[in-house]
């Protein structure tokens, strides 16, 4: 499906893009999701389609906002009931409260469910509306860092069940990384779009990196040398080496990106890329620890052995084929 | 090892100071109880069509300003009108006004002189000592408190949930029973109550245009005046009754139940 719309109030924002299956839009904070959202649910005006022109009531979307505003007053069944009418009410709520697998839970009221029970409630809600396209604001917001990832499977496993393209919003790389279809906003445009494996691998700019959660993205700048081009890293203070065939005019600005894996502990700073750093903070996960160090100004993560890490500055070698560069500075 | 008082988890100082504020305000009540003949308990001539009086016509006047109230409540709440502070200035001038200069005050407007009433008249309406009169002094008298009161219970209706309702394919009028209605239904209970309670006990407005017919109040003035003060007693029991019902069950019914 097809998304385009204008906003001209509260703030600018145009996004052109295309909703298939569970499609998430990553954007920072303050970038207008919800306003986008509200617009495509007909609760903010705005120029557009599908829908444009039409009261919200008359729209085929199914909305869940930020806290998924459960009817307090109604049992769990009145507020999947609330948008049917006739006689069966109750048994068609009761059927999709168990497709979401919380029939057991139809008479109780909102205020007693757990957060992920209550995007379930507010997920069948939309549903029984039969809409044509899911609009889900900041999913992964009100749920507990212990069981998000279950309740983000399980949504999205119903979302696919149920066959409705989905449009989430999020600043979450988190959820991103679950998306059939990933849409980057960026300076309130659409900056990049497409299937999350080919995004992930080639953001479009710094920006995107960053808002995909990737980590070590800089500033720098092209300097010519004899031989080969070199990257200034200002706010390092560091001259590094590039790979022969960079095709970059001298004196640009650009922004870059080294993988933390890509990065090399070595014992030696001679050679090129070779540098000290100084251990500020360590990360440590389930399968891999991060250690975060400091040069200048600029903070680098780079992967290394579980295990203490001694004393005093490390020696690190980023390998020239490992930077990645994009031409200019996207913010 | 010495061993620490443990802090009580609440102080005593409000069901102390709470005590003697429920004793206070249950002193005249008390008073009433002791200064009843109950041995010679009688009513005046008059006293049932007073009752009859009071009770018809105050529901009447209350039906009328939630019909009108209500949607002037809800607008209120929703919408931002320009000039908002005029009308914040109308019912405060309503609230603020005396009982019986209001009473003048409609009299120079919808009395036999005044510009409204004169036409009125002409239709065949007599806004003067008559049952409309009476209906339009409790309306008068209570419908500020009810708009103040229901203007809050709406603004304590979270926003999202009627837009959510919208989106849900419900029109706006649904979305306002189903929703907003329920939602606000604790505040608009105490609307209703505080209105019943204004229009049943209004004397000062209703004495100037609606002497006649005689509702409760007004009734009690002419006992004191004609008979003495053995006379009010059992009226004013009367009027208790009468009047303690409808608060008290609309304020149950709206907290019945639903908890949340």
């Amino acid at each position: 499906m097809r998304i385009d719309y204008a906003i001209r109030h509260p703030i600018a924002l145009d996004a052109a893009f295309d909703v298939e299956g569970f499609t998430v839009l990553l954007g920072a904070s303050g970038e207008g999701k919800t306003l986008l959202l509200r617009a495509i649910a007909g609760l903010l005006p705005a120029r557009g389609e599908p829908f444009g022109g039409l009261p919200p009531q008359d729209r085929a979307v199914g909305y869940l906002p930020q806290g998924y505003a459960l009817f307090p007053h109604l049992l769990a069944w009145e507020n999947v009931a609330f948008a049917l009418r006739g006689k069966r009410r109750r048994e068609q709520a009761m059927a999709l409260l168990e497709r979401v697998h919380l029939a057991h839970l139809a008479d109780r009221y909102p205020a007693t469910l757990s957060g992920g029970q209550q995007q379930r409630v507010a997920l069948a809600r939309a549903l029984a509306r039969k809409p044509g396209l899911l609009l889900l604001d900041d999913p992964t917001s009100a749920l507990d860092a212990s069981t998000r990832d279950d309740v983000l499977a399980e949504l999205i496993a119903e979302v696919h069940e149920f066959g409705v393209p989905t449009l989430a919003v999020s600043h979450d790389p988190h959820l991103a990384a679950l998306a059939d279809q990933l849409v980057l906003l960026h300076e309130r445009r659409i900056v990049q779009q497409g299937a999350p494996d080919a995004v992930q691998a080639h953001p479009a700019s710094g920006a995107a990196a960053r808002l995909l959660g990737h980590r070590n993205v800089f500033h720098g700048r092209i300097e010519a040398r004899p031989g080969a081009p070199v990257l200034h890293w200002q706010a390092a203070g560091l001259q590094l080496d590039l790979r022969a065939d960079i095709a970059l005019p001298a004196h640009a600005d650009v922004e870059w990106t080294v993988a933390p894996e890509a990065i090399r502990l070595t014992d030696t700073d001679t050679g090129p890329n070779r540098f000290a750093a100084w251990p500020e903070v360590r990360h440590v996960q389930a399968h891999r620890v991060e250690l975060c160090l400091r040069r200048g100004a600029a903070r680098l993560w780079t992967q290394v052995p579980p295990g203490p890490v001694r004393d005093g500055p490390l020696t690190l070698e980023i390998p020239a084929q490992a930077i990645r560069l994009w031409s200019g500075l996207s913010g | 090892m010495t061993q620490g008082t443990i802090p009580r988890p609440h102080s005593r100082a409000p069901a102390v100071v709470g005590g003697i504020a429920l004793l206070l305000l249950a002193a005249p009540f008390l008073g009433l109880v002791l200064a009843t003949h109950w041995r010679h308990f009688g009513f005046a001539a008059g006293d049932g069509s007073a009752v009859a009086v009071s009770l018809g016509y105050s529901l009447l006047a209350l039906v009328l300003i939630i019909a009108l109230g209500t949607p002037l409540a809800w607008w209120l709440a929703r919408r931002k009108p320009r000039g908002k502070w005029l009308i914040e200035g109308l019912l405060l001038l309503a609230l603020l006004t005396p009982p019986l200069a209001m009473g003048l005050l409609l009299a120079s407007m919808f009395g036999p002189y005044g510009p409204a009433g004169s036409l009125l008249e002409r239709a065949g309406v007599l806004l003067t000592n008559s049952a409309p009169a009476f209906v339009l002094a409790q309306f008068y008298s209570a419908l500020p408190y009810y708009v103040i009161a229901a203007r809050a219970a709406f603004e304590g209706v979270p926003r999202d949930l009627e837009q959510l309702s919208l989106t849900l394919g419900l029109s706006p009028w649904r979305t306002f029973v189903r929703v907003s209605l329920p939602l606000a239904r604790l505040g608009l209970a105490a609307g209703i109550a505080l209105a019943w309670v204004r229009a049943l006990g209004e004397f000062g407005v209703v004495l100037i245009i609606a002497y006649f017919p005689q509702g409760i109040p007004v009734k009690l003035w002419v006992n004191l005046q004609d008979i003495g003060l053995q006379a009010v007693y059992p009226l004013l029991w009367v009027f208790f009754l009468v009047a303690m019902p409808l608060p008290l069950i609309v304020g149950l019914a709206a907290r019945r139940k639903r908890i949340f």
